[in-house]
């Protein structure tokens, strides 16, 4: 069983590797890597992840993440024009010092998913999670419904832009499953 | 009218003479009913209204305690879920008025949520929003929050049985007679929120209009609870200028998600500021104060002795039974016999005999061992003795207060590149260990000298 510090372990090195890969970090950026590496890359973090504004999003991961900002694990700093980006604290770099094998486990997986979706913008973010979630809720229909479903769910996200999606998913969970 | 009332199938029979003059006779008089308050004045309530208000449901929660037993630390602290809840729905009728005000919603807005301002069904949602905020609180156990986590069931919480009592077949006849008729569904929908009713899908129009009620930034309930919990209780942390902040409110396009959601017009910044503010300190300094969390606690353990099986129904036609008046007749009558069931806990809350503080969260420890309060906990307990500590953990759950802000230019951005106050806002954390008043001096000191090497011991892989 994952402990609490195990988890937020994991959570400060995935934050290091998505900054380290250019990404600005949002709290969207590491929803939806979390998505992505709990629900494909067997990453023990047990977050329940319902269909949000956003796409996949977890209200408990945000509690840790304000959990860990209340241990001074995390911390939030201005990002323009988007408003906040997360980073690692000194005392969240020391955290990970104490759980190498942890973070061994899924390192490759993390930074795989670090260099593929740190750099995308929260519109690309949405995307994809919401095309993985349609995916893995409906495993037996074609591309061509599951870019329908998204629509469906997100107007704001056309067919066209679903469909491309789809293609995408497919190949982030394939390298995901590579690299077990 | 009067035998027709007699005949009312949700009026308990010793009400009825009474709900007959005190609320039926009137409100059928006249289209609009007022209620006084002391927080905002007057609030209005059409006949419609009323009948939500006179359901069984709802005036039970003229029996629910807003703040459990703070009463015995802030003894003006005796207010109840009932007039928080009109509270609540005066407010978000208010700030649904604002945000859907043509005036204040810009092309791309309504381009994003059409049904904004939409007039042939704003009065229907409007209405929707209302008794939402009305009814956001109406599934409440007896002492609010006090116990509810442990004396449900897993899976229940007070907005299950509150949707429950809303999708009931008593309450959508309520709600279907009103003009125009309202779909329970949407009710308990908005005064939830996605949060709550993560299963159930919200379009963009109704994340706002939930947003309205229970969101974190501005919701009706949040902004009425610190408004009304300061004003009772005598501490000033709590206030701020709402009329300034809720006429500054807009459906704004968000700078980090591109998507609607409620925000600030930059005028109203220094009083979302000062809400959240307010937030914080009556968090620490009120919710959180250690004797109203020990008392919690020991209310909690007389209940799990006093319940059958220890634990709450969950069954809306039995919970209507029990209310804070039964739990503190209960409580009285153990707290007086030395052989009743929960004699101890109950003992320990009327004498004032509450577990005190031996241990507290702190900066220092913290940066030592995140979980510090969690090691000095155990240790203690393997020194002394399990039954001689309690313990009582929280951090604050939300995110941070991101938010969009219009700028006088016509911009919009995120609230923590607009207000250094935000970024620096702390997040609310606590951790209390407690230890009976009997062991408080040995324990004292037993900690004073082991503390450095107790927190010291960390988890840590090989």
């Amino acid at each position: 069983m994952t402990t609490r510090l195990q988890k937020a372990a994991l959570l400060c090195y995935l934050t290091d590797r998505l900054v380290a890969n250019g990404s600005w970090c949002g709290e969207t950026h590491i929803q939806k890597s979390t998505f992505f590496l709990q629900e494909e890359a067997d990453l023990p973090t047990e977050f329940e992840f319902i269909l949000y504004k956003h796409g996949p999003f977890s209200f408990d991961l945000r509690s840790e993440l304000t959990s860990m900002r209340a241990d001074g694990l995390l911390l939030l700093e201005p990002q323009y024009p988007y408003g906040s980006s997360y980073a690692t604290t000194e005392n969240g770099r020391e955290l990970q010092k104490r759980f190498p094998k942890t973070i061994d486990r899924f390192r490759l997986r993390m930074e795989f998913i670090a260099q593929t979706l740190g750099p995308k913008n929260v519109a690309e973010l949405e995307q994809l999670a919401t095309a993985l979630y349609m995916m893995r809720k409906h495993p037996n229909k074609s591309s061509d419904r599951i870019a329908a479903e998204i629509n469906e769910v997100k107007p704001h996200v056309s067919v066209p832009e679903a469909k491309r999606a789809v293609p995408q998913v497919e190949e982030i969970v394939a390298k995901l499953k590579a690299l077990q | 009218m009067y035998c027709g009332l007699l005949l009312d199938p949700l009026c308990p029979p010793a009400m009825k003479p009474f709900k007959l003059y005190q609320f039926d006779l009137v409100a059928r008089m006249k289209n609009s009913h007022e209620i006084r308050d002391a927080i905002h004045v007057f609030i209005r309530l059409d006949y419609d209204e009323v009948k939500v208000l006179n359901c069984i449901w709802f005036q039970r929660l003229r029996n629910i305690h807003q703040l459990a037993l703070s009463y015995l630390v802030y003894p003006g602290a005796t207010h109840k879920r009932f007039e928080h809840s009109l509270g609540a729905m005066e407010l978000a009728g208010r700030i649904f008025d604002v945000v859907t005000n043509p005036e204040n919603v810009t092309d791309e807005i309504r381009r994003l949520v059409p049904e904004i301002t939409r007039e042939n069904t704003r009065a229907y949602w409007r209405r929707v929003v209302r008794v939402g905020a009305l009814c956001h609180d109406i599934g409440h156990l007896p002492f609010s929050h006090a116990a509810e986590h442990a004396l449900l069931p897993a899976g229940w919480s007070h907005e299950k049985i509150g949707m429950d009592i809303l999708l009931s077949p008593e309450m959508r006849t309520i709600l279907n007679e009103m003009t125009p008729p309202v779909r329970a569904e949407d009710v308990a929908k908005v005064a939830l929120g996605p949060k709550k009713a993560g299963s159930l899908r919200f379009s963009n129009w109704e994340a706002i209009l939930s947003e309205i009620i229970v969101g974190d930034a501005f919701g009706a309930d949040r902004i009425d609870y610190l408004l009304r919990d300061s004003h009772h209780i005598g501490v000033a942390y709590g206030r701020f200028d709402h009329y300034r902040l809720i006429d500054t409110l807009r459906v704004l396009k968000s700078p980090t998600s591109g998507e609607p959601v409620i925000g600030v017009e930059e005028g109203g910044l220094h009083s979302a500021e000062a809400l959240l503010l307010a937030r914080y300190m009556m968090y620490t300094q009120v919710y959180f104060h250690a004797a109203r969390r020990i008392y919690d606690i020991h209310l909690q353990e007389f209940l799990t002795q006093w319940l059958p099986e220890g634990k709450f129904p969950t069954d809306i036609t039995k919970l209507i039974e029990i209310t804070d008046n039964e739990v503190t007749a209960a409580l009285l009558k153990a707290a007086r016999d030395k052989d009743a069931i929960g004699h101890d806990a109950a003992r320990r809350i009327t004498t004032r005999e509450h577990f005190r503080v031996v241990y507290q969260r702190n900066p220092t420890d913290i940066a030592i061992n995140p979980e510090a309060g969690t090691a000095v906990y155990q240790a203690l307990r393997q020194q002394f003795g399990n039954e001689h500590f309690r313990r009582d953990a929280y951090k604050e759950k939300a995110g941070p207060p991101d938010f969009p802000v219009l700028a006088r230019d016509g911009r919009c951005h995120s609230s923590m590149l607009m207000s250094d106050t935000l970024r620096q806002l702390p997040v609310v954390a606590v951790d209390y260990v407690f230890v009976s008043p009997e062991m408080r001096q040995e324990c004292e000191v037993w900690l004073e000298n082991n503390r450095g090497d107790i927190i010291r011991r960390k988890e840590e892989e090989q």
